[in-house]
């Protein structure tokens, strides 16, 4: 049970800055999602916390201590790896309960807390084999177990589910879920894939090239992005982006214009941000205003159809519920409810 | 993948004969352990693979037996040379092991001794006979020249650059994680080293010491150089099996070399199991 807080932590590679003055705090038993972009340094900020690394400047605190010269095995943190790290020369119990034996506990605590830990994750029929001989699933719920076994006040996980294939990866969220608020347990989670951060998280952070770009709940984070880097990371699929014409009314394309029935489009709103689902695609009527898209390609998902407009050499995405009756090369007319636009500065941050 | 028929009778037939080129001359020297004097240097009809009356007068007369058949006492039996191989050869294997491994797992890990891994090399750049000159005079100051301990301290060295660079590719291959987890769960270095490392490590620790005892077993130049009287190994002693009345005493070496195989080869079965998974040791990362 512990508050995670990291001050203006800064680590630098050689001449790469893995992390540039982050601060984030963690709350007690909150399932808290890291995520970014590849090489962002999710893993650098978990290896800091953990203590394999050494930050260059700034400090780790748990519960308001300073953890900074506390090794490793001192801090009383957890990790699942992304590779899950089972010790492939033991036993899936032995992986489980070798915490507890390098702590020296006795050994009837030692059963006790097995026969804990393996009911919660399902693994009591499999401790007799070798992580080689466990499926993706097991192992994985092995490693959890070994990092939940000794009472942690907080768990690290890095990305623990990149590996298994789609179906797998749906059911262990849920499962993750489960296992974190049947032991409210400080979870901190490390993802590059958005769904699961959104599915998972009660607050995550955005991560981009070594800086926090945002942090709030999923929700917040992708009704509100607070700039263009964010903005573009959360979605899928990925957010359009436009630049606004002078009139502050419309949208310019080579060949014709996208209409925004707005009068109060920020004045100095360089770049106008819209998640392809609040995109408003009709049939063309000649009769209207401005200059039409056309349609470039459809692609029905089933319940939803993802279409691909051009409009001159603007390319533009739009989710839409069903499967609509566009087909390529027809004519269609765009619009956006002004409100739920995202507008955003000359130096990508979000106008209000 | 499907194989077809022809294909597999063409595999499978140059694997004879690959096997057939390798075996001959130790099936060869097999049979001439076991022939009587007579047919030593038997030459047309005589000339069989089985021996006509087979005898153990070889081994009889390598461990001192003489006998009527041949006229040639031999100087001293081969009970000590034997002796001298599997001292030398055993502990150079393990100075090799143990100093190769904590290098190179010093190297991986910490990145201690940047250039060890050149310096090494170096070892073997130099022709043998231009180190062991002077390792010879070094050796007779220190007192180490016929001994077998000088012997091993030799083999140790000269095997060091081979065990040091298997082991160091294994210890890169190991995804670190797996160290890093046991660091996290409360291990000290040390224990992470002796709890997690060497225990995952077996395999090519096995397969390393095979291959250094082999190169220090069949090691002739060193032994020759450094040994002369007291502690010859078996290939100095095989090489004077020979008298100037009968020319080389073919059986006696061919009985001899039948032992000095014996050592690799059980050892080589013990680890069997090792030796595959160590050679396939970074196939199998999870």
């Amino acid at each position: 049970m512990a508050e995670i807080a990291f001050r203006n932590v800064s680590k630098r590679y050689g001449k790469t800055l893995a992390l540039d003055d982050v601060s984030f705090t963690v709350k007690d038993n909150a399932f808290f999602c890291l995520f970014g972009p590849p090489l962002s340094g999710k893993t650098t900020i978990l290896r800091i916390l953990l203590g394999l690394e050494t930050p260059d400047s700034g400090e780790v605190l748990i519960d308001g201590q300073s953890v900074n010269r506390l090794g490793p095995g001192e801090r009383n943190i957890a990790m699942v790896f992304q590779n899950l790290a089972l010790f492939p020369h033991m036993s899936a119990k032995e992986n489980v309960i070798f915490p507890l034996v390098e702590r020296n506990m006795a050994q009837k605590d030692i059963e006790e807390r097995l026969n804990d830990v393996s009911k919660k994750l399902h693994i009591t029929h499999i401790l007799h084999k070798p992580p080689s001989q466990l499926s993706g699933g097991e192992r994985q719920r092995v490693a959890i177990a070994r990092a939940l076994v000794r009472d942690p006040v907080a768990c690290l996980m890095d990305d623990p589910i990149s590996a298994l294939d789609a179906r797998l990866r749906e059911s262990t969220r849920v499962e993750l879920k489960r296992i974190q608020r049947e032991l409210g347990r400080t979870l901190i989670y490390v993802t590059h894939d958005q769904e699961e951060a959104m599915s998972v998280a009660d607050t995550m952070a955005i991560l981009v090239d070594g800086q926090i770009k945002q942090i709030g709940t999923p929700d917040e984070i992708y009704r509100k992005p607070a700039n263009i880097a964010v903005a573009r990371l959360l979605g899928s699929p990925a957010i359009n982006l436009l630049v606004p014409n002078n009139d502050h009314q419309t949208v310019s394309f080579a060949e014709g214009s996208l209409l925004l029935p707005v009068k109060t489009l920020p004045n100095d709103a360089k770049t106008i941000g819209i998640r392809p689902e609040d995109l408003k695609v009709a049939h063309w009527d000649s009769k209207q205003k401005g200059k039409p898209a056309s349609v470039f390609q459809t692609e029905p998902l089933g319940g939803t159809t993802v279409l691909t407009l051009e409009a001159g050499d603007v390319r533009l995405k739009a989710l839409l519920r069903g499967q609509p009756d566009f087909k390529p090369h027809m004519l269609v007319a765009l619009s956006c409810d002004p409100a739920r636009a995202h507008y955003f500065d000359s130096s990508g941050k979000v106008l209000q | 993948m499907k194989k077809s028929i022809p294909f597999e009778v063409f595999r499978y037939a140059m694997i004879a004969l690959a096997l057939v080129v390798a075996l001959i001359p130790i099936a060869w020297m097999a049979s001439m352990a076991f022939k009587p004097v007579g047919e030593w240097s038997a030459t047309g009809a005589d000339l069989t693979w089985w021996p006509k009356h087979p005898t153990l007068f070889n081994f009889n007369f390598i461990f001192g037996q003489s006998d009527t058949s041949l006229i040639v006492a031999l100087e001293k039996t081969a009970a000590k040379p034997i002796l001298a191989s599997l001292l030398s050869s055993i502990f150079g294997t393990l100075i090799a092991i143990s100093a190769g491994t904590a290098a190179a797992y010093g190297l991986s890990r910490f990145g201690a001794g940047k250039n060890l891994p050149l310096a090494l090399i170096q070892l073997r750049i130099f022709p043998p006979m231009a180190v062991m000159i002077p390792v010879m005079i070094m050796w007779a100051f220190l007192r180490l020249n016929d001994t077998w301990f000088g012997l091993a301290l030799v083999y140790g060295i000269v095997t060091l650059p081979f065990a040091f660079w298997l082991m160091k590719t294994f210890f890169d291959d190991m995804p670190r994680e797996i160290e890093e987890a046991a660091l996290v769960e409360g291990c000290s270095r040390w224990r992470v080293f002796t709890r997690i490392t060497l225990p995952m490590m077996r395999a090519p620790l096995a397969s390393a010491a095979l291959f250094v005892f082999i190169m220090n077993w069949s090691d002739y130049l060193i032994a020759l150089l450094l040994t002369s009287r007291e502690w010859v190994t078996i290939p100095v002693y095989m090489a004077s099996l020979s008298s100037s009345m009968t020319g080389q005493l073919y059986g006696a070496k061919a009985a001899l070399g039948l032992i000095a195989a014996i050592p690799p080869l059980v050892l080589g079965i013990a680890i069997q199991k090792h030796l595959v998974r160590g050679l396939t040791f970074g196939a199998l990362k999870q």
